[in-house]
């Protein structure tokens, strides 16, 4: 058993997928031993929930593997997996923000403050309290200042220095041309630099 | 291309110099202006810090999880040959070949059908002799597997060990269990992931 998982440890993605489309259990399970852990983290660092990064990473393992059909081998496994996670990040980031999206705030709001809590907050990035419970687990300044990021911004600077993947990888999981990709690092690193600037005084 | 001594680094040239990619005339400009090099070396630092960033893990079952939700492929199933079927309809040569080749097979089919209309009796009398050619081969080889079988050394001794009732009923009865237990072990060896759809939990 373990010289089989030795044999699969050494394979390639691509090797990989083809044994697991021939139905091949071993193969699912080296797929998600390979990329749990960086999957679920780039997903965490985005949402900063931990309960909802392990549904957001389950149901992309879940959508990836039952799909394996339509991964086409010439591209990395690595940026196929990550872009479908990606997408279901923003897309859930997408989603709570239009659910929170009140002029007035909550209606179920009884209490000045908390009126004033579900209130529509234009161009406030900040986090919520229980944003800031996440991010106490995430830690650090960095995770902070990773947190006020815009998240297509909070993609691509994870994704290049946290991944260490390559700028034209980038633009290929995040489906955006070459010189956005940059400019969105660029900007990333500045607003970073300046969310840290304090620690260098 | 040179960069005026007054014009400061652009985040391209930062990029570079992050990536230890940079050009002499970046490095110089680095030594000359302080600017853009305290503004290097903050984004430097950035980046270091990004980089010892470590990974999150979801909980001990993820996997588990995930797998209960995987629906395993049957490799001797027909929408299996999906994955072939794209590959051979992707490339016109591929198409062109499958195109051939369904053309041959038809235009066979269609004169062994009409050359079959046409002689009945041949293929009759045709018909005949083959059930007659089968039948002797079949014959010849049930008599000689069985005259091997009763030169063996072994064969009197396995007649004898037949011979008895209760030797037959016990050599049965461990067959059986022998069968029975081959089907519990290949069941367990086979039984599907839980179906269940668990939630995370931190």
């Amino acid at each position: 058993m373990s010289e089989r998982r030795e044999g699969l440890s050494a394979a390639t993605d691509q090797e990989i997928v083809a044994l697991a489309r021939a139905g091949h259990e071993p193969a699912y399970r080296e797929l998600i031993r390979r990329y749990e852990r960086p999957l679920f983290s780039l997903v965490f660092r985005m949402v900063r929930d931990r309960e909802l990064a392990e549904d957001l990473a389950q149901e992309t393992f879940v959508k990836a593997l039952n799909a394996l059909d339509s991964y086409r081998p010439e591209f990395k496994f690595s940026s196929w997996i990550f872009k479908i996670a990606n997408n279901a990040a923003i897309d859930h980031l997408r989603r709570r923000e239009l659910d929170t999206l009140s002029l007035d705030g909550s209606p179920h709001a009884e209490t000045p403050e908390a009126i004033e809590a579900t209130a529509l907050q234009i161009g406030n990035r900040g986090e919520s309290p229980l944003d800031a419970v996440e991010a106490k687990e995430l830690g650090g300044e960095i995770e902070r200042a990773i947190g006020l990021l815009r998240p297509e911004y909070r993609s691509c600077i994870l994704l290049r220095h946290v991944e260490g993947r390559a700028y034209e990888e980038i633009a290929e999981i995040l489906n955006l041309p070459l010189g956005t990709v940059k400019t969105y690092i660029h900007r990333a690193r500045n607003e970073l630099r300046q969310a840290l600037a304090h620690l260098r005084e | 291309m040179t960069r005026p001594a007054d014009f400061h680094l652009s985040p391209d040239d930062i990029d570079a110099l992050l990536a230890n990619d940079a050009r002499d005339h970046t490095h110089a400009h680095l030594t000359a202006c302080a600017d853009c090099a305290s503004r290097y070396a903050a984004e430097r630092e950035v980046v270091e810090r990004l980089a010892l960033l470590p990974l999150a893990s979801p909980a001990p079952d993820f996997a588990d999880r995930v797998m209960a939700r995987v629906a395993l492929p049957d490799p001797f199933a027909l929408h299996a040959l999906g994955g072939s079927r794209r590959k051979l309809f992707a490339s016109r040569r591929g198409l062109a070949a499958a195109a051939s080749v369904v053309l041959v097979l038809g235009a066979a089919m269609a004169a062994s059908i009409v050359w079959s209309l046409g002689n009945r009796e041949t293929l009759a009398a045709a018909g005949t002799w083959l059930g007659n050619e089968a039948v002797s081969w079949l014959w010849l080889a049930v008599r000689g597997a069985a005259s091997n079988l009763m030169e063996q050394p072994w064969y009197d001794r396995a007649r004898g060990l037949l011979g008895a009732p209760a030797r037959v009923a016990a050599i049965s009865a461990a067959a059986s269990l022998a069968y029975l237990g081959g089907v519990l072990v290949l069941r367990r060896l086979m039984a599907l992931p839980r179906t269940g759809v668990a939630h995370a939990h931190a």
